[in-house]
């Protein structure tokens, strides 16, 4: 980004909590060529001042996982609002996913969406590679050639390969070069077909069920797989309360896993789809109480390492036809900091939320966590405290509304968005 | 009471209080039918289009007979024949039946929570003819129909439903109207099709088919739906009559005068022995029947109430 677009802001007065830099602490931050500095490192005076009494300043958060939609559906989602959804949700970088169309499993793709960033992104985007060619779980894509055009992960999100001889290659060949990978956990035959959590709630409604054990056996299979190969395998979006357990129990015995969860399934269970609300779909679904709640404990007691957007944009005509027809996802980016911070329900979410959507999805990517210490780039959010508003998709930044929080009624709200100096968001 | 709904999307959503209003309802034109051969036609003058898009014979064939019967003029249109297989969506199709002046529809659709969906784009009155494994209100409100007929007052009545329960709309809506008339309900059938999570929907759940029919008062068989399995949830439609095909041993089980229903169509030899299937006990054609007066009856009910009429 270029430098004419740096702004010379001060930060007064807010609550800085960054604890991996030990601070938290009010801080008067000021932003000058793109750094964070906690005196003013000349005499610039500032473009813009905020005073912050009562609001949060946290640093750069990064989403796990956002779906991508150019090239294939720019109609759905482009760059720039995918980018601005991100920023006005508080995340200065996100992870794309590579279910584009063409897939990202050729450097060609890779570039073209590259292009794409750099002429419309408001945030940093990382990008994630097809771990098999199309995703199909049939071949290994070319991970060298896709790690050379700036691939960070690797991953057949939203899907995995059934194979077990090919996605363990495929994750021992990734290992050569270093990348993140990140498996979805789903049996593709458990699930096939399926719309809803395996539940009387689904046999009620007539909707094919997908239940826990559909993602339970592949939670354990990259466990095994992790185990065998030595290799650090993140599981994206779990959603079962087994998983959980069965995650702890690989931890516990040093088996190179982490994990996140949508902040969706913190928040949510089946029972948002019971009038078949289609924005309500997610993949993999929400389930019941009992998951959430297992959830929620996950993200406390540090078995989930992250909490992700699952940010699955989808035209409101695609989402506006039959329950079982509509595509599963739902955005996400606009509302996963405020609906994770509901969720964990702490007396202070902050050093939370900084852990797991700022620390630890970056260093899953083997990227260094951004920082309010003094002299860092400048990537961070502003959180106003205790201000109640409405949440309306259609006022959004996102191409699609395929939101299950519509009408929603959040109690903070990000107010500022920096990515590396320059305001990406701000109202 | 007063009925108030101006579509019917579900048996789940109805109070006991509905069910029994639309069974009498029934009755009252089955029995004015029987005396003078016909019932006023109170809905002439309105428009009703039949939205299939599943194949029926029964069901739609009913609609249209019922439809008739009350004066309304009611035109089908099929799946095959719609503009579906163009590539137009169920929003677009329902948009414009509405505008082609329909004052009712009724919809047979593949996908549960069609009926749901439409009523929320269109204002006029929306009635289910069988959403997906959702529900079958019609055909639940004729078949209770049918063993209220038989057996008098369903309470504490022992009803069996006997098959493809996983799939079965039919059974979704009979296992909420028999419930809240307070007949107790098992469901059976092979353990791949009948989940245990029923129990918790208020159902018994066996899948021993000893145990299943053992004092049933009825039984009401369902098909076994080749066309909907899409994983192999059982060996054959041999191994199925052998375990689970009600034949003279199993009927032995039931009570004295129990009874057999099926909402059609049948699978002669697989769910039911053929001799058993035209045999006395079994009311599948007094079902059928019993179908046309439920079905005026719902569309009376649902398209009067509209403009506000008192019924």
């Amino acid at each position: 980004m270029s430098n004419n677009l740096f702004k010379n802001i001060d930060l007064l007065g807010g609550r800085a909590v960054d604890p991996k830099s030990g601070i938290d602490k009010v801080l008067d931050l000021f932003i000058r060529k793109g750094k964070i500095y906690h005196q003013p490192p000349d005499s610039s005076q500032a473009d813009k001042v905020y005073h912050l009494k009562g609001h949060t300043v946290l640093p750069g958060l990064l989403d796990l996982r956002s779906h991508n939609r150019v090239p294939g559906a720019g109609k759905s989602e482009n760059i720039e609002t995918l980018t601005k959804a991100a920023a006005r949700g508080g995340f200065s970088s996100i992870l794309t996913m590579p279910d584009t169309n063409p897939y990202s499993d050729n450097p060609a793709t890779i570039r073209y969406i590259q292009d794409r960033i750099k002429q419309t992104a408001k945030v940093n985007v990382y990008l994630s590679g097809c771990l098999t060619i199309g995703s199909r779980g049939e071949s290994i894509a070319p991970l060298g050639s896709l790690k050379d055009v700036g691939v960070v992960a690797v991953t057949d999100c939203p899907y995995t390969a059934a194979n077990n001889q090919i996605f363990t290659n495929a994750i021992k060949y990734a290992k050569m070069f270093g990348l993140t990978v990140i498996d979805f956990p789903q049996d593709s035959f458990l699930s096939n077909n399926s719309h809803a959590h395996e539940s009387p709630l689904s046999l009620k409604m007539g909707l094919a069920g997908n239940p826990r054990m559909a993602e339970e056996i592949a939670v354990e299979r990259s466990i095994i797989i992790a185990r065998h190969l030595g290799v650090p395998i993140h599981l994206s979006s779990i959603s079962s309360s087994g998983s959980v357990n069965l995650i702890k129990k690989a931890k516990d015995i040093g088996i190179p896993i982490t994990a996140d969860v949508s902040a969706h399934h913190l928040l949510l269970t089946e029972e948002a789809i019971s009038d078949y609300n289609t924005s309500a779909k997610t993949n993999p679904p929400l389930r019941q109480e009992s998951d959430r709640s297992a959830l929620r404990e996950g993200i406390i007691n540090g078995i989930i390492d992250a909490c992700s957007s699952s940010h699955e944009p989808y035209s409101d005509h695609l989402k506006d036809v039959e329950f079982d027809l509509a595509p599963s996802g739902t955005t996400g980016l606009e509302t996963a900091l405020l609906a994770f911070m509901e969720a964990v329900n702490l007396e202070d979410p902050y050093p939370m939320v900084v852990e797991k959507l700022c620390d630890n999805p970056h260093i899953i990517l083997g990227i260094s966590p951004p920082s309010l210490k003094d002299g860092s780039s400048a990537n961070l959010a502003v959180v106003k405290n205790n201000e109640s508003w409405q949440y309306d998709p259609l006022n959004g930044e996102s191409l699609s509304h395929n939101s299950p929080l519509k009408d929603h009624i959040f109690t903070h709200k990000v107010i500022l968005t920096l990515c590396d100096g320059v305001v990406a968001y701000s109202n | 009471m007063i009925w108030q709904r101006n579509s019917l999307l579900s048996i789940e959503d109805l109070s006991s209080e509905e069910i029994i209003f639309l069974l009498k309802k029934a009755k009252s034109i089955k029995e004015q039918k029987e005396k003078s051969g016909q019932v006023l036609p109170s809905l002439k003058g309105k428009r009703i289009i039949n939205l299939f898009m599943e194949p029926s014979t029964r069901t739609r064939v009913a609609f249209e007979i019922a439809a008739k019967s009350l004066g309304a003029d009611i035109i089908s249109i099929t799946g095959e024949a719609s503009s579906l297989t163009k590539g137009e969506t169920l929003k677009d199709t329902a948009m414009n039946v509405q505008a082609l002046g329909a004052d009712a529809i009724v919809i047979r659709h593949s996908s549960p929570g069609s009926p749901l969906f439409l009523s929320r784009l269109v204002d006029v009155p929306i009635i289910n003819a069988g959403d997906g494994a959702h529900e079958h209100p019609s055909q639940a409100l004729l078949d209770i129909y049918t063993l209220q007929e038989k057996l008098g007052d369903l309470r504490d009545k022992k009803i069996t439903i006997l098959g493809d329960i996983l799939f079965s709309r039919v059974a979704r809506s009979n296992l909420w109207g028999l419930l809240k008339l307070g007949a107790e309900v098992t469901l059976a059938g092979p353990s791949t099709l009948v989940p245990r999570e029923f129990e918790e929907l208020g159902a018994r759940v066996t899948h021993d088919p000893n145990s299943a029919l053992e004092g049933a008062d009825a039984v009401m068989l369902l098909r076994i739906q080749h066309e909907r399995q899409q994983a192999s949830h059982f060996p054959s439609l041999a191994e199925y009559a052998n375990v689970f095909g009600l034949d003279s041993v199993a009927l032995a089980r039931m009570k004295k005068n129990a009874i057999i229903l099926h909402p059609g169509p049948l699978n002669r030899g697989v769910e039911i022995e053929s001799e058993i299937a035209d045999s006395h006990r079994a009311v599948i054609l007094q079902q059928v029947a019993n179908g046309i007066a439920v079905r005026m009856a719902i569309l009376h009910s649902c398209i009067i109430r509209q403009e506000g009429d008192p019924s």
